[in-house]
């Protein structure tokens, strides 16, 4: 079976700007996944071309098998799409927006499902006949994720899902998307910045930078793959020299106190430190935030 | 069908713009009638016909004395320069919709559904021919009414005929307009610098063909001008062959819907 949302060799440039470059990629049926990057880093460009919006300089991309470009109209159609502004028409209410939007295709709304999406995103009647350009930003937003699920597509595209949502409401999408991942029918494809959701949200993370995908993995992988710090304080002074263990570089090395990064499991530092008079050690468990912001901060070197 | 789902979003959406101006161009029949029925009651056409300006008798020959009288006057509410400017940017106004949609983002969520890309052309498409059938509607009904109020049945009205006339060249050039424009949203990323190049547009095409009648450098290229291609006065003086006048106009609109549809069915949203 192929993948859920498939890319290979995308290559997006914009005039000399690049967009995205040689991006590949597989998501596969029924996964959640987190795609992360800096501003600019190419992660709209990426969703846009999906969705055929933007027509890619070379490279293409899949949609459970179809072509984006050359059937994008099938393609589009097993797809809900949350943008990362949400653009509405101003005199409409969130209802006539939402029927509006359902009525583009013919793909049937689940009355019991939307209304399911309505309660559990706390979205009165009241709100629904207000006008949106008297909605608040959140509201929107919560209206905008809505209309994205409302038609149980296969696969939904969502950027920057929660941003402007308030904390009870992240729940309340974090929920969704664990239902969605118990029944296994759904492959979510999310773009965000807020990486503690991403970390307890999507099975597995890419890494975008500068257009180019860095990393891609699941949590227990980069885990794996990152370095960790690890401090080693020590009860009496010590001159020897760090034996040569592989996967761990030192940071700074005093007679009392080593700072190292280590790659891979702690036990062969452990076995080497035997000899010394070691007092206390405390490795800093893995978080995606610094993971993340070490490309961050290269992207903007 | 989501064609009429997208014409009734965008007829809403347009909904003041579209009902002002339609009242404002029935409106304007409806005075212009007054205005020449007052004029005939005083039997005021016969002095009126010297104020006319010596370049316009020049150019348009003694056709241009038609406008000095009550049936000249009312067909004049069709080929009057605001009027038919203002037909014209309506019909610019709902072609450059797709530009609109481009800017605000819109066309992402229209378009993320299994919608083709070409829809959103043919809608504006429609607006755009639709939208200058109805103001000359409006228009004839402004007359109609102007003539049943204002008109002693001794006045001599414009004739269906060629009030009928001057309605199929005034929503030919407005179509062509509006092609135009859609050839020119269907490629823009701002609305405002669409709307602003094809509202300058007509307005100077206006401009040109007007300084033909009396100034050979803008005769020169006024073949440009689809108002060249209205031949208000002639159609004033008597029937005229439709076809070569209305043939131009409709092929250029033609050619510029292609390009539309070429341009927006390649382009990056």
């Amino acid at each position: 079976m192929s993948a859920a949302i498939r890319a290979d060799g995308l290559t997006k440039y914009y005039g000399p700007i690049v967009g995205v470059e040689d991006l590949s990629f597989d998501v596969e049926r029924g996964e959640i996944y987190g795609f992360l990057g800096p501003n600019g880093a190419g992660k709209t460009t990426t969703i846009r071309l999906l969705l055929d919006l933007l027509r890619p300089t070379r490279g293409h991309a899949s949609v459970l098998g179809l072509d984006c470009h050359r059937e994008s109209l099938r393609a589009r159609r097993e797809v809900g799409y949350l943008p990362g502004e949400l653009p509405v028409y101003p005199d409409l209410t969130a209802a006539g927006y939402v029927d509006y939007l359902s009525r583009l295709d013919d793909r049937p709304v689940p009355p019991a499902y939307f209304e399911a999406l309505r309660r559990r995103f706390d979205v009165s009647d009241v709100d629904l006949r207000r006008r949106l350009r008297d909605q608040s930003h959140g509201m929107k937003r919560k209206i905008g994720i809505i209309q994205a699920l409302m038609t149980r597509a296969p696969v939904v595209i969502l950027d920057e899902p929660t941003s402007g949502l308030d904390p009870l409401m992240v729940e309340a999408f974090n929920e969704t998307l664990g239902d969605l991942r118990k029944e296994g029918a759904t492959t979510v494809f999310l773009s965000s910045h807020v990486l503690a959701e991403v970390e307890s949200t999507c099975n597995r993370i890419g890494l975008i930078r500068g257009g180019r995908m860095v990393t891609v993995g699941t949590l227990d992988d980069l885990r794996r793959t990152s370095p960790r710090r690890v401090v080693i304080d020590f009860a009496a002074p010590v001159d020897g020299p760090l034996p040569g263990i592989p996967g761990v570089t030192i940071v700074s090395a005093t007679t009392r106190q080593w700072i190292l990064d280590v790659r891979g499991p702690l036990g062969p530092l452990m076995t080497a430190l035997h000899p010394f008079p070691v007092y206390d050690i405390q490795a800093e468990s893995f978080k995606l935030e610094d993971y993340v912001m070490q490309f961050y901060q290269g992207s903007r070197r | 069908m989501p064609l009429l789902v997208l014409l009734r979003r965008s007829t809403a959406q347009a909904r003041f713009v579209l009902g002002g101006c339609l009242c404002l161009l029935a409106g304007f029949q409806l005075i212009l009638v007054a205005q020449a029925a007052s004029i005939e009651e005083s039997q005021a056409f016969g002095r009126m016909a010297d104020l006319l300006p010596a370049f316009l008798q020049r150019g348009v020959g003694s056709k241009a004395l038609l406008l000095a009288s009550f049936k000249g006057t009312i067909a004049f509410g069709y080929f009057h320069p605001v009027i038919a400017v203002l037909i014209s940017i309506l019909a610019v106004y709902f072609a450059t919709e797709p530009a609109y949609e481009v800017e605000s983002g819109l066309v992402d969520l229209e378009l993320s559904r299994s919608l083709p890309r070409e829809r959103l052309i043919t809608r504006s498409l429609v607006l755009a021919l639709a939208a200058p059938v109805a103001a000359s509607i409006v228009m004839r009904v402004g007359t109609w009414g102007g003539l049943r109020m204002f008109a002693s049945p001794s006045f001599e009205p414009p004739s269906a005929d060629m009030l009928l006339r001057l309605q199929i060249h005034l929503v030919a050039v407005a179509w062509c307009f509006g092609a135009f424009a859609l050839a020119i949203g269907a490629g823009a990323r701002r609305w405002s610098t669409a709307f602003t190049i094809c509202t300058l547009t007509t307005v100077v095409l206006y401009l040109l063909d007007y300084l033909a009648i009396g100034w050979r450098p803008a005769k020169v290229i006024s073949w440009i001008s689809p108002f060249e291609y209205y031949p208000a006065f002639s159609i004033m003086a008597g029937p005229v062959p439709l076809a070569r006048n209305l043939g131009v106009l409709l092929t250029t609109a033609l050619a510029f819907t292609g390009i539309a549809y070429w341009r927006f069915s390649r382009r990056d949203l």
